[in-house]
């Protein structure tokens, strides 16, 4: 082959073009730790750790869902024992109220609901971290139960401001709960209330009102056929509540950790799909290398060579 | 026989033959960096001989030519390879700006997998997270209106980059077309005067090599055909439209706009439209219409969808003061997409609630939410979030098919025109060796004339003694 002055400088400037190009490429990948950085780099891959990305970003924001949901949940699950406390406290002194003929005792008693009342109301009423009433159904920027007073300051009726709604939240793909709860439903379907609910029959702010009623006018006979029993059923419909709340509480957690565990697999594979093998781009960074300096050296002594150094 | 008086004319034309050929050498050397050019040579032929008693007797060598070494194949495949390579050059810059303008570039976030944080995707993601909030009663309307101001300026922005990309590419075909008519006359022009200089059998290898750089050159704009002539001039057509006949440049290349806003290349003299498709032209008008166009395309569906679906759920939400029927996104495009100015002006105008009166009720927010894995029969099946990651890649193809195709027609590129090389090119070191041998040949010539000098003053010498 016949060899043109400038073939030899052409040939050796192109290889170094491209050496010098795999050596960028590579100590990319050394310095960002990446070997896709860009849509071109790898199409199929980019477009799967966008997918991953949004399903990263999805899930982080499910976590904080949840975290908000707990913490609502939580607040419930206080203000649920306090309403059973409140219950069970009713039904001893309506338990009790059969054996005492004092009426300055029962009188005493009426005093003691007078407060529970005041309590449940309290307990009723509660708001979450936002400032929000937890069983008010949808309803949750005013208290839902608000309280109707006689003269001498005795709670006389207690009316429900909320709705029978629930509200969902995302938690996971696809997977949704609400930590509202209706105070009341009185519709006979759909949620069950916490306060006060049809199906089971339960009212107690009715029930206590009636019972500190019936112990400041002393019949004893009403307290024991209506309103322990129906204290009895108040509390049971509470304790569902309680157990409902449990349910909503560990439906949080396995969804918390479900979506922990999804988060370190969206990690590993987008680390398969972008991570560069440090080792092999070092590698291949040092051949590079050589075959540059080698390029260089032997165009060095080539180009050096001419006919012209032997000839006088 | 020649005798002395011949013998010396035969040693005078050895030593203008050896001259020449120097002189050949010489501008060989000159020309060993110019890339447009042929190595030359000088065509030596003995001279006509002369009929003895003894048989032909020779009468020396004459210079009949001096050619250049040109392969005509070798130059119209450096030729098309050029259109090629240009083509898929302007391809892939105009590509590789549009996927700077995406901005979807994976960096190692701390702790965390690598992301494309500043992109649309990421953007979309955070719109989406801030409706998922809502529903939580612990996030912030406000929020939600700035996410989706993000996501709004990104279309926005993008959709104006890509536009100005296109912009850009009607300037360059625009200017290449002047280039390109410009190298049309001059090769007419280059025609006429290489016709004239071989008219009288004489050679004009300068023209030619400046032709043929001016041929390639006009290759890089635009696919051309060329056809030599006879004559000795070249017949170029682009499209299968005659441009240049002879010393004639016919006809020339105009843009027109088709209607589009982008430029479309015509032939001046019918005004028909003209097939070009090799070329920085051809590779401007297809990239222009080709992946460009999908993509802008693409971000257009997508914006459009956004806008379709988003407000079909929200204008039947209610605000917190029972409020409804308004819109969330205004707009019908990337490019004009926007957040509702009045949402925008009170962020606590935001419809979250099915349900009037119902603060808590956040069953719209929870519907816009969903909006980012719902499948959307409009976009192929996929989530907006898909379509979008769906569009990047495929950018992502156009641009590692151009930079591909980039690399394989200059790597055939380079083995053409080092093979041109290798037989056009000027050797120094060839030259070197010719030199000395011409030079020898010289010296022999001028010892023939010494010797000649000699033996005539011996003959004289004759006489007088």
């Amino acid at each position: 082959m016949r060899i043109s002055s400038s073939l030899l400088t052409d040939n050796l400037l192109s290889q170094m073009n491209q050496l010098q190009g795999q050596q960028i490429q590579l100590q990319n990948q050394v310095t960002t730790g990446l070997k896709v950085s860009l849509p071109e780099d790898d199409p199929a891959a980019m477009n799967q750790v966008l997918d991953l990305q949004s399903q990263a970003a999805a899930n982080t924001q499910y976590q904080s869902n949840i975290t908000q949901l707990q913490s609502t949940a939580a607040t419930a699950a206080n203000a649920m024992n306090s309403l059973q406390t409140i219950t069970e406290q009713a039904g001893e002194i309506a338990t009790e109220a059969g054996g005492v003929n004092s009426s300055s005792q029962l009188a005493a008693y009426a005093t003691q609901v007078a407060s529970l009342i005041q309590e449940a109301l309290q307990a009723a009423n509660t708001q979450n971290a936002q400032g929000n009433y937890i069983f008010g159904g949808t309803i949750d920027n005013k208290p839902p139960f608000s309280a109707a007073t006689d003269a001498n300051g005795n709670v006389t009726a207690v009316s429900y401001k909320g709705n029978t709604d629930q509200s969902q939240t995302p938690i996971g793909p696809g997977q949704t709960v609400s930590a509202q709860v209706p105070g009341e439903n009185t519709a006979g379907n759909g949620p069950a209330g916490l306060l006060a609910d049809t199906g089971s029959g339960a009212d107690l702010f009715r029930d206590l009102i009636s019972l500190q009623q019936n112990l400041a006018s002393g019949n004893t006979a009403a307290i024991a056929s209506t309103d322990s029993p129906n204290l009895t059923a108040d509390e049971n419909n509470i304790v569902a509540g309680i157990a409902a709340n449990g349910v909503l509480q560990s439906t949080l957690e396995s969804a918390g950790a479900a979506a922990t565990q999804l988060s370190t697999g969206i990690t590993t594979q987008t680390s398969n799909l972008t991570s560069a093998d440090l080792a092999t781009s070092l590698t291949q960074l040092d051949q590079t290398q050589t075959a540059y300096q080698a390029a260089m050296q032997s165009g060095v002594m080539i180009m050096n060579l001419s006919i012209l150094d032997f000839i006088q | 026989m020649l005798g002395l008086f011949g013998t010396l004319n035969l040693a005078a034309t050895s030593l203008a033959t050896q001259q020449e050929s120097m002189a050949v050498a010489g501008q060989n050397m000159a020309n060993a960096n110019n890339p447009a050019y042929a190595v030359e040579q000088a065509v030596v032929q003995t001279s006509a001989p002369i009929e003895t008693m003894a048989g032909e007797e020779g009468t020396g060598a004459n210079i009949v030519s001096i050619s250049e070494v040109r392969d005509a194949l070798l130059d119209s495949q450096i030729q098309s390879e050029n259109s090629a390579v240009a083509s898929y050059t302007a391809q892939q810059s105009a590509l590789q700006n549009a996927e700077a303008y995406l901005g979807e570039q994976l960096t190692n976030t701390s702790g965390a997998s690598a992301a494309a944080t500043n992109g649309l995707a990421a953007k979309l993601s955070n719109l989406f997270n801030s409706f998922s909030s809502i529903t939580t009663g612990a996030g912030d309307p406000a929020t939600v209106v700035q996410s989706a101001q993000e996501v709004t300026n990104q279309f926005n922005q993008v959709s104006a980059n890509l536009s100005q990309v296109q912009a850009n590419l009607n300037t360059s075909i625009q200017n290449d077309v002047a280039s390109a008519n410009q190298d049309l006359s001059q090769i007419a022009t280059l025609n006429r005067q290489i016709v004239l200089a071989q008219a009288g059998g004489g050679t004009a290898n300068d023209l030619v090599d400046q032709r043929q750089q001016t041929i390639e050159n006009l290759a890089g704009l635009a696919d051309i055909s060329t056809a030599a002539q006879s004559d000795g001039s070249v017949n170029i057509s682009i499209g299968g439209v005659a441009m240049v006949t002879g010393d004639n440049a016919i006809d020339s290349m105009q843009t027109y706009d088709a209607g589009g806003g982008q430029l479309l290349i015509q032939d001046a003299n019918s005004a028909a439209p003209l097939a070009v498709t090799g070329g920085s032209i051809g590779g401007s008008m297809t990239v222009r219409d080709g992946a460009l166009s999908s993509l802008q395309t693409g971000l257009d569906t997508l914006a459009s969808q956004l806008i379709t679906q988003v407000n079909n759920i929200y204008t039947g939400g209610y605000d917190p003061n029972g409020g409804t029927g308004r819109l969330f996104f205004t707009g019908g495009n990337a490019a004009n997409i926007a957040v509702n100015s009045a949402l925008v002006a009170d962020p606590s105008q935001f419809q979250a609630s099915s349900t009037p009166g119902a603060d808590g009720d956040t069953q719209i927010a929870l519907a816009l939410a969903n909006l980012a894995a719902q499948d959307n029969p409009d976009l192929g099946n996929q989530s907006l979030t898909q379509s979008y990651a769906q569009t990047v890649s495929s950018l992502g193809d156009a641009v590692d098919t151009a930079t591909d195709n980039l690399n394989t027609s200059q790597a055939i590129s380079t083995t053409l025109t080092n093979q041109r090389s290798s037989e056009s090119g000027v050797s120094i070191d060839q030259e070197m060796t010719d030199l000395m041998q011409f030079q020898k040949a010289y010296e022999a010539s001028a010892q023939l004339v010494t010797t000649l000098n000699a033996m005539m003053e011996t003959a004289i010498d004759m006489k007088t003694t």
